[in-house]
């Protein structure tokens, strides 16, 4: 062993139910490094990462920190190695302010021994100035969206003075402008000597921020990448093998006559959106992007039901519409939620009974349901997924993150959707997965259904929508089309 | 398929432990106490049975639903009484029961009014219930027993069928497959788990909640009520403290049964019904063996705990292991 290696994982296995999800995988860290784990989903990342975390136990391996032998046993072992961990699935406490979310466990006192509110209050700010982020630390958790959550928990690891933070999809959040932030935030940590484990899909990313790649692929270790000496396609084949995505459906193109499927005009919200007024065309892919805060999700919410607008008009389908969530199921419209673990699936229940949720009463005969329609139906649905799984009876929540997300598409696509929106779609899913979804949606434009994606992934607009209408503040900046525009345009409309 | 044959064992080496614990008792409680297997003893197992049991089935459509209903033993007690005035004051007592079944519509209405429009925890909304139904009873009863009732009505909770099978009895084996079937194989029965495993999901998949909730307090307060009725219908008697403790025993049926009061879309009616069974043979011990009422309740409240701790290092476990 190297002597400035810090965290050295070997010849790691882990069975779950007699299932060997990780074949001696090995994993080194060195100080002040930035290095990549990456591979599909369910090629075992996050579970060699549980095990550094100390919440599953490996059947075998060894796991060296700091030249010594360890043994991590529960999650508070692994924190007391200087181990911190920012998990994907972001645990807050909805109801305290950013800076006791950052300080919790840790907060100052005053001399009495009480809770020094204003010197946590303090620190938080200063941190964050430090970094760069405009958050207010008064402000409770609740009142953030996803992305700035996401920041607050990264600058939590940095109050415990942790030797090595593990990132899991820590952009997958964020619009460009805050990734380019969160790559100064590490360069910072970097420099300060922390090493840093990077879990993302995102190709870009890792190329851009990370010195060294390790790749797994179905439970053994497929490749070791050094900083500008590898390509994306090289990266790619060592995580997918031989199964790559051949583009097939084309990006769909719109006569002008074309029926509206949805029409949007002047919809307010106070304090989120103002004056949106919007056509899509039947058979259409159109993108709406935008940075944090400029109202996309609550956009996506309010025309699905599940928030309200104060003035305005919705006409989906030629009919003037007050959009309730039951409302729009039945009229052929599904929702893809930015928020998968809390209003996504139900985990206690089966892939079956998860894809089928909506269309429940499509298998109603007499008084009861028909268990074999239902079975054909969610297993076409899985297959149409490519979801990763034992049968369609295994439970959700066992499944990985992005397998996860495949049967929430699943769910979206049960009702047949004539109108599809999707809110951040690719969130947590590998490149395989993305490319399967894109030409999914691709083709159920051409069969004339009509699409609509929520996203701040600007190379996934650019590469699958017809249009692209850039909100910024609650409000339309402008409209392009994406044959039409490039990144760096748009980064320049939205900022 | 090896995960599915694992599920399978895995749900029955839970009922096989229930199971277990009934034969325990059929085992070891006859040189307990020479009653137990008495015709008279049995008779009275089966009786508690039926009150607790009718209770407990919408207990645990409720609890699937995420919430609790601890309102079951006031409603009971005050529906139950006005049927039973109805029926002294010479109304036909199959009207009186509709009406006593009306009223619990009503009082379900309420408690799902609270939880699903207002979002109060179930456990206030239906504790407010609880004591509002208490209070209107003894206000109506004066704390009075009513006696004396039809005799025709009395056949529900006295009568034999083939001269050894109580009616009783009957009842609660009909309720509890109708109840199973519904809960496995309607639309409503599933989305009753789909809406307790994560009510946002449920509202974003377009399942009305509010609809869903609205139905299973309904059908609990409903289910209690038919119990009570059951129940004065055997003693020929609607006593002011009926439903005592009711909650208790139903919340305790329901969590033996394996549903989970930590977080809703988990439980099954069959495995409260061997909850049912098994909270009777406790209560029925208790009394051969001579344990003060006082004792007993603390003995269930301690059971209640004892269970759901046992719960919460299972699911805790299962965290662990995935």
């Amino acid at each position: 062993m190297k002597k400035n290696t810090i965290v050295s994982m070997q010849d790691i296995v882990m069975s779950f139910s007699g299932n060997q999800v990780l074949k001696k995988v090995n994993f080194e860290l060195e100080k002040g490094e930035v290095h990549a784990i990456m591979g599909a989903n369910g090629a075992g990342k996050s579970t060699l990462i549980k095990i550094l975390n100390g919440i599953y136990h490996a059947v075998s391996g060894t796991i060296i920190i700091d030249g010594e032998r360890v043994s991590i046993n529960s999650p508070s072992d692994a924190e007391k190695l200087g181990l911190a961990f920012v998990h994907q699935e972001l645990n807050v406490c909805q109801d305290l302010s950013v800076a006791e979310n950052m300080y919790m466990g840790n907060m100052r006192r005053t001399s009495l021994g009480t809770y020094d509110k204003k010197g946590t209050h303090q620190r938080a700010k200063q941190l964050l100035e430090l970094m760069g982020v405009d958050i207010d630390p008064y402000v409770n958790m609740r009142y953030l969206r996803t992305a700035e959550k996401q920041i607050v928990e990264i600058l939590k690891a940095l109050t415990q003075d942790a030797k090595v933070v593990v990132l899991d999809e820590p952009t997958s959040s964020l619009n460009e402008r805050e990734k380019q932030k969160f790559f100064e935030i590490i360069q910072n940590m970097k420099d300060k000597g922390v090493s840093i484990i990077f879990i993302s899909h995102f190709l870009e990313d890792i190329m851009a921020i990370c010195d060294r790649v390790t790749v797994i692929r179905d439970g053994v270790n497929s490749g070791l990448f050094y900083k500008g000496k590898f390509t994306k396609d090289e990266l790619v084949d060592a995580m997918m093998g031989q199964k790559k995505v051949v583009e097939q459906a084309k990006v769909p193109t719109i006569s002008d006559d074309a029926e509206i499927a949805l029409e949007l005009s002047s919809l307010c919200r106070k304090n989120k959106f103002k004056d949106i007024s919007l056509k899509v065309k039947k058979g259409d892919i159109l993108g709406i992007c935008g940075l944090l805060g400029a109202g996309k999700t609550e956009l996506a919410r309010t025309i699905f039901g599940l928030d309200y607008y104060d003035s305005g008009k919705i006409v989906l389908f030629g009919e003037e519409i007050k959009p309730e969530p039951y409302k729009m199921v039945k009229k052929g419209v599904s929702l893809l939620t930015e928020e998968r673990k809390s209003e996504g699936f139900v985990p206690l229940l089966s892939i079956r009974e998860n894809a089928t949720m909506s269309i429940l009463s499509q298998f109603k005969k007499m008084f009861v349901l028909d268990r074999n329609q239902q079975n054909k139906t969610a297993e076409l649905l899985a297959n149409k997924m490519t979801v990763k799984m034992s049968g369609i009876e295994q439970t959700v929540g066992s499944l990985s993150g992005g397998n996860q997300q495949k049967v929430v598409i699943a769910k979206c696509l049960a009702n047949e959707p004539k109108l599809f929106i999707l809110d951040e779609p690719t969130r947590g899913v590998d490149v395989y997965a993305k490319s399967e979804i894109y030409n999914l949606l691709r083709k159920a434009a051409a069969e004339g259904r009509t699409i609509l994606i929520f996203s701040s992934e600007l190379e996934e607009l650019l590469e699958n929508c017809s249009q692209i209408v850039v909100l910024k503040k609650g409000k339309i900046q402008k409209v392009v089309k994406s044959a039409e525009t490039s990144k760096n345009e748009l980064l320049s409309i939205m900022g | 398929m090896q995960t599915r044959l694992q599920k399978i064992r895995g749900h029955l080496s839970e009922d096989i432990m229930r199971f277990g614990i009934i034969a325990a008792f059929l085992i070891i409680m006859p040189f307990a106490s020479e009653y137990f297997f008495q015709m008279k003893n049995i008779m009275n197992i089966l009786q508690n049975i039926s009150l607790q049991g009718i209770t407990a089935i919408g207990m645990t459509m409720v609890i699937i639903t995420g919430g609790i209903d601890i309102s079951v033993g006031g409603v009971m007690a005050m529906c139950a009484w006005i049927a039973a005035s109805l029926m002294k004051s010479g109304i036909n007592w199959g009207i009186a029961c509709l009406v006593a079944l009306l009223i619990a519509v009503l009082c379900g209405a309420v408690n799902a009014f609270s939880v699903s429009v207002m979002k109060i925890p179930p456990m206030i909304a239906t504790l407010a219930m609880m004591s509002m139904t208490r209070g209107l009873q003894t206000v109506i009863s004066h704390g009075t027993t009513l006696t004396g009732l039809p005799e025709s009505f009395q056949i529900i909770g006295q009568g034999m069928i083939f001269g050894v099978i109580p009616i009783p009895a009957i009842i609660v084996v009909v309720l509890y497959i109708i109840a199973s079937l519904f809960m496995k194989k309607t639309v409503t029965g599933r989305n009753i788990y789909i809406v307790g495993g994560n009510p946002e999901a449920a509202r974003v998949a377009g399942i009305k909640n509010k609809r869903v909730l609205f139905f299973s307090y309904i059908a609990c307060a409903v289910l209690a009520t038919v119990a009570g009725l059951v129940f004065v219908s055997r003693t020929n008697s609607a006593p002011a403290t009926l439903g005592t403790n009711l909650e208790m025993k139903a919340i305790m049926a329901a969590v033996i049964g394996g549903t989970s009061v930590t977080f809703g879309g988990k439980g099954k009616i069959f495995g409260t019904f061997l909850g049912v069974i098994i909270v009777g043979l406790i209560s029925n011990a208790l009394d051969l063996l001579g344990v003060s009422a006082y004792y007993q309740q603390f003995i269930q409240g301690l059971l209640v705990l004892v269970v759901v701790i046992l719960e919460a290092i299972r699911n805790n476990r299962a965290a662990k292991k995935r």
